[in-house]
């Protein structure tokens, strides 16, 4: 990774400039930092993170091997069984409900864009008064915040349903993505409180002295600054949202408006048979989107003060 | 000890006391208190009212007093409901915590295919609360399981590990631990936020690794660690997906497994008691916002904020 | 703030609603029953309807079959499907219908038609009677849809308790299909006990009993007892006690699998479940159940009747009920398809026994010869056990849904030697009086 990141090959010049000290020191420096460039202890290094992701993910394998096979088979002879390789069961299970699998994945893809750009733009904003401005109340605020999310949604779920369903918004999207844009995802916000707060604070005084209002110093400062936050805060709503099944479970009851995980729940039936080879099938389905996003997005985790240097 | 010293004398001076900014602090919190006013505190209210009356969703809630949290002080399932969240939580989260922030040093960088092993970490915690959880831990942990089998290559006789009351809440602590991608995920992003010329200068003053580690990273990352812990905390407290998947729904055997909010669940919909639920719960708000307040107070002793004065 | 008096405004509108229902039973009674029903006249313009049930997948493209051969027939009345599982039903259920937003056909199971009757949540159906015939249903079946006379549900399928026997297992381990007309339940512990041990512990004699109130009912039966009286838990602890004795005891003998092994299976659901996995020699489970249980394990399953069955213990369980809504706006329509699903060959064609063996005589009589061969068992085992048949139990009062989880979790403290059987009994007792106690209205 490293190797191949133009931005940290350069750095040592840059930051012999910030700290005052000669590049080969710095390159000296670098290098102790990164003890196991040594092809042993690296071959070492590999072997145990390959054994453990292997542990790890031993039931996800398993599930992927199910889901080649018939499902009276799965249970009968369970284990990991590499006894067939039928793709019937994605082709059945994509068009097994009343509408073909692309419409719950495009539908929880809707809740999904909606939902993080909510809570990008809205916790951002909410973070950045909590972490830099002193206002009246401030610790009150930040208590009640933290407060909102500390109830079950078991409780919450029905009061907030009754106040939906006057509002008309059952059967839409809008309860699960205007929330999110009025920042009540709280954890979010603390989150990026902690993060900004670890971001200097000369560096806002800089640009205020360069006079820099706080709109500026947020859009130009802080929110460069904090992309591994809200990198975090995208991968996390895209994982919560598109796993979320109570909530969607409540809100959504036209079929039409069915997202993956209400869709994957209306193959199983605990009291009667359940499709499980076609069940897998379509569990894997669903996980191969958000293992993209995660395979993409972590990158931009990486992409911190680190690598963008300090000005 | 050096290079904690430099790096405050890099923060520079202490930022100068400020005066108040509540137009610009009102206006950047707007759209949060639009949702607190609008989405937020209604269901809050409307939970806590709900609390002092009985309530079965289908008739309206009649006032009952404070019968419902009588009720709490002699419900011996909610007594033990609270036993066994408050070992789940005791166990499963620092130990969650503890691997995260292992496996995301290792997983920072100087590797080759680290994104890819950071994906094959995090795979498990995609897979979220779906039934396949379940399955996948019977398959495992279950009498027949994987678990059994390995044991049995060194001629031990295993158990049914999920469903013997004295592991199977144990299962559910691994299987916590085994999504511990979220907070890596967190640690990963923490890290990367620390600047470099930190260690560079530390290094010059000759600090090894293990110093490094000690006093930079460390301290540079406790905001982050505590954020982490905050996090689990809360979310540990409120378990209940994965003790509802795995035991069915039922919190066994023998309610080893029973989890608050399970158990909260049960009540207010299975039992349609949601008065009662609702009285659970506010006593579970009471619980977690008193441990987030002594982990608050706590944290000044130990978390380090780069705008500290 | 703004959340409760909108919830207010909900409450409100609700106790409306119960009281318009309340007033309209009374007016019924008054009446003199069905006679003062109205006439219902199908609007003119076009009419939604919401319907909701759960199930699985194949259920799911079933009704939606049906709902697109009454949409063909009736081209001004659209149907809504609501669908979900078992569990996440009753959560969606009664969340809607606190916000009073009931769907207008809902399908219903007996351990909550009482509770949301009580609650006003669920139509009278003798209102619909002018478009809902019910001629064709014997009463005792229709009966356990009715609670003080009014009928709330119209039953969809029946059911049995069985005992499901492997007879591929049975012949593999020498052990002779034992003849359930006269065997004891000393026989059944007995034959499970000789089919482990020939089969020298690869499979279990019988999975275990206890997981939900079937079996119960069956024991209770059997000795002359019900569960409930009214709204009164009316087994004894003796008997109680006895049937989770005999439990301890098959356990003990070999019988039935380690408390362990149960409780996983349990909590895996049929797919898991021994009998499923061909992993055990019998095992107690709904006639209705049959079908799947044959595709998943692959093998000769054959229902058997439960042991000590004498005159009257039998008895046919509604799977399920059609039900409206109290609170519909469009009581015709309603009618229309309420009618549509329990009385037409058009329907029946396309659910055959998806939803158990038809409840209504004719439709079962039209629909056997087309059902599958294991169906057709089943209808047969149904049919053979009439003579045994006594009246349906006592209806499950409101609140009674909760036995669910209290059977579940005194069964396995009683396995895992945590409460002996007479301790568990009167736990039983005393918690399942509470919950009836609680949704006393």
């Amino acid at each position: 990774m490293t190797k191949t990141d133009p931005s940290t090959d350069l750095a040592p010049l840059t930051e012999s400039v910030v700290t005052g000290l000669p590049p080969e020191r710095v390159r000296e420096a670098r290098r102790r930092r990164h003890p196991f460039r040594k092809p042993v202890t690296s071959i070492l290094r590999h072997a145990f993170l390959i054994a453990a992701a292997v542990l790890m993910l031993y039931p996800v394998i398993w599930m992927v091997v199910s889901s080649f096979r018939p499902t009276e088979l799965i249970f009968r002879e369970a284990g990991l069984v590499f006894d067939s390789f039928e793709i019937s069961n994605y082709v059945e299970g994509w068009n097994a409900l009343s509408y073909p699998f692309n419409v719950y994945l495009l539908n929880s893809g809707l809740v999904v864009v909606g939902s993080i750009i909510g809570n990008l733009v809205s916790c951002s904003l909410a973070a950045y008064a909590f972490a830099r401005l002193e206002f009246t109340g401030k610790k009150f605020w930040f208590a009640i915040m933290l407060l909102s999310i500390m109830l079950p949604i078991h409780v919450i779920i029905v009061p907030q349903y009754v106040m939906f369903s006057q509002l008309g918004w059952v059967n839409t999207f809008l309860p699960l993505i205007v929330p999110k844009l009025l920042a009540t995802d709280a954890f979010f916000i603390f989150l990026m409180v902690q993060f900004i707060r670890g971001i200097p604070r000369e560096l806002d005084e800089a640009a205020r002295i360069d006079g820099a209002g706080h709109p500026r110093i947020f859009l130009q400062i802080i929110l460069p600054l904090m992309v591994p936050a809200l990198a975090t805060t995208t991968i996390f709503t895209f994982i919560w949202t598109w796993n979320d099944f109570f909530s969607q479970l409540i809100f959504l009851t036209k079929p039409s408006l069915y997202t993956v995980p209400l869709a994957l729940n209306a193959f199983q039936d605990a009291q009667s048979s359940t499709d499980f080879g076609e069940l897998f099938a379509m569990s894997v389905v669903s996980l191969i989107p958000i293992f993209l996003i995660f395979l993409f997005g972590q990158r931009f985790l990486i992409k911190g003060i680190a690598t963008t240097g300090i000005k | 000890m050096s290079a904690l010293g430099e790096l405050r004398s890099l923060k520079g001076a202490a930022a100068p006391k400020q005066r108040k900014q509540n137009k610009a602090a009102f206006l950047f919190l707007l759209p949060w208190f639009v949702g607190l006013a609008l989405i937020t505190v209604g269901p809050m209210v409307a939970s806590f009212a709900l609390s002092f009356t009985r309530y079965n969703l289908l008739s309206p809630p009649r006032f009952n007093g404070v019968e419902n949290y009588i009720r709490m002080l002699e419900d011996e399932r909610l007594h033990k409901a609270l036993v066994v969240t408050f070992q789940y939580v005791l166990v499963s989260v620092p130990l969650q915590l503890g691997l995260a922030l292992v496996l995301a040093l290792v997983l920072d960088r100087g590797l080759r295919g680290l994104a890819l092993y950071r994906s094959a970490f995090y795979l498990p915690s995609l897979l979220g609360a779906s039934v396949a959880i379940a399955i996948l831990w019977r398959q495992l942990f279950g009498v027949d399981g994987l678990i059994n089998i390995a044991l049995g290559w060194f001629g031990i006789e295993g158990q049914g590990w999920i469903s013997n009351p004295e592991t199977a809440l144990g299962t559910l602590m691994i299987l916590n631990v085994w999504t511990f991608g979220a907070p890596m995920v967190i640690f990963l992003a923490g890290l990367r936020q620390i600047p470099v010329m930190y260690y560079e200068a530390a290094s010059v003053d000759g600090a090894n690794r293990m110093q490094q580690f000690r006093h930079i990273t460390l301290p540079m990352l406790t905001p982050i660690i505590f954020f982490n812990l905050i996090l689990q905390l809360i979310g540990a407290f409120q378990s209940f997906t994965q003790a509802f998947v795995v035991s069915g729904g039922t919190g066994g055997p023998v309610d080893s497994t029973l989890f608050y909010t399970l158990y909260l669940y049960q009540q207010g919909f299975a039992n349609l008691n949601m008065g009662y639920a609702s009285a659970m719960a506010w006593l579970l708000l009471v619980i977690i916002a008193a441990l987030t307040a002594i982990n608050f107070w706590a944290s000044k002793y130990w978390v380090f904020y780069d705008d500290q004065d | 703030m703004r959340g409760i008096t909108r919830r207010r405004a909900g409450f409100v509108a609700a106790i409306g609603a119960a009281t318009l229902v309340l007033t309209a039973c009374a007016g019924n009674d008054a009446g003199g029953g069905e006679a003062a029903a109205p006439e219902l006249k199908l609007s003119d313009e076009p009419v939604t309807l919401s319907f909701t049930w759960w199930g699985n997948d194949t259920r799911h493209a079933a009704t939606e079959e049906i709902i697109a051969a009454f949409e063909a027939e009736y081209p001004n009345i659209t149907i809504e499907p609501q669908y979900t599982d078992w569990a996440g039903y009753w959560d969606k259920l009664s969340t809607s219908v606190a916000a009073g937003d009931i769907p207008d056909i809902i399908q219903m199971d007996e351990k909550q038609l009482s509770t949301y009757a009580a609650n006003g949540v669920l139509a009278d159906l003798g209102e619909l009677s002018s478009i809902l015939s019910t001629e064709d249903f014997p009463e005792a079946v229709l009966g356990t849809g009715a609670l003080d006379g009014t009928q709330y549900g119209v039953p969809v399928g029946i059911n049995s308790y069985t005992i499901i026997a492997n007879k591929d297992l049975l012949d593999q381990y020498g052990v002779d299909l034992p003849d359930d007309e006269t065997w004891t339940w000393d026989d059944f512990v007995a034959t499970a006990e000789e089919v482990a041990t020939a089969s020298g512990g690869a499979i279990v004699g019988t999975q275990s009993w206890g997981f939900e109130d079937g079996g119960l009912n069956n024991w209770l039966r059997q000795h002359g007892e019900s569960l409930y009286d009214g709204a009164e838990v009316a087994a004894s602890e003796e008997t109680l006690a006895g049937w989770w004795e005999f439990l301890l005891e098959a356990t003990e003998a070999g019988a039935t699998p380690d408390p362990a092994a149960t409780i996983e299976r349990e909590s895996g659901g049929l797919a898991e479940s021994f009998t499923a996995t061909n992993a055990s020699a019998f095992g107690p489970w709904w006639s209705n159940q049959v079908q799947a249980l044959r595709d998943a394990s692959g093998q000769d399953l054959v229902a058997l009747r439960v042991p000590s069955t004498a005159d009257g213990s039998a008895y046919y369980k509604p799977s399920m009920f059609w039900s409206a809504s109290a609170k519909t706006e469009h009581q015709a329509e309603v009618a229309t398809f309420l009618d549509f699903l329990a009385n037409s060959e058009e329907a029946a064609d396309l659910l055959l026994a998806e939803r158990g063996v038809p409840a209504n005589e004719k439709i079962r009589e039209y629909i056997t010869p087309k059902l599958d061969e294991v169906n057709q068992t089943v209808v047969e085992f149904l049919d053979g056990l009439a003579p045994e048949v006594g009246d349906a139990p006592p209806a499950t009062p409101p609140g009674g849904g909760a036995i669910e989880t209290i059977i579940d979790q005194h069964t396995q403290k009683v396995l895992f030697g945590e409460l002996t059987p007479e301790q568990a009994a009167t736990s039983f007792i005393e918690e399942l009086q509470r919950a009836l106690d609680d949704a006393a209205i």
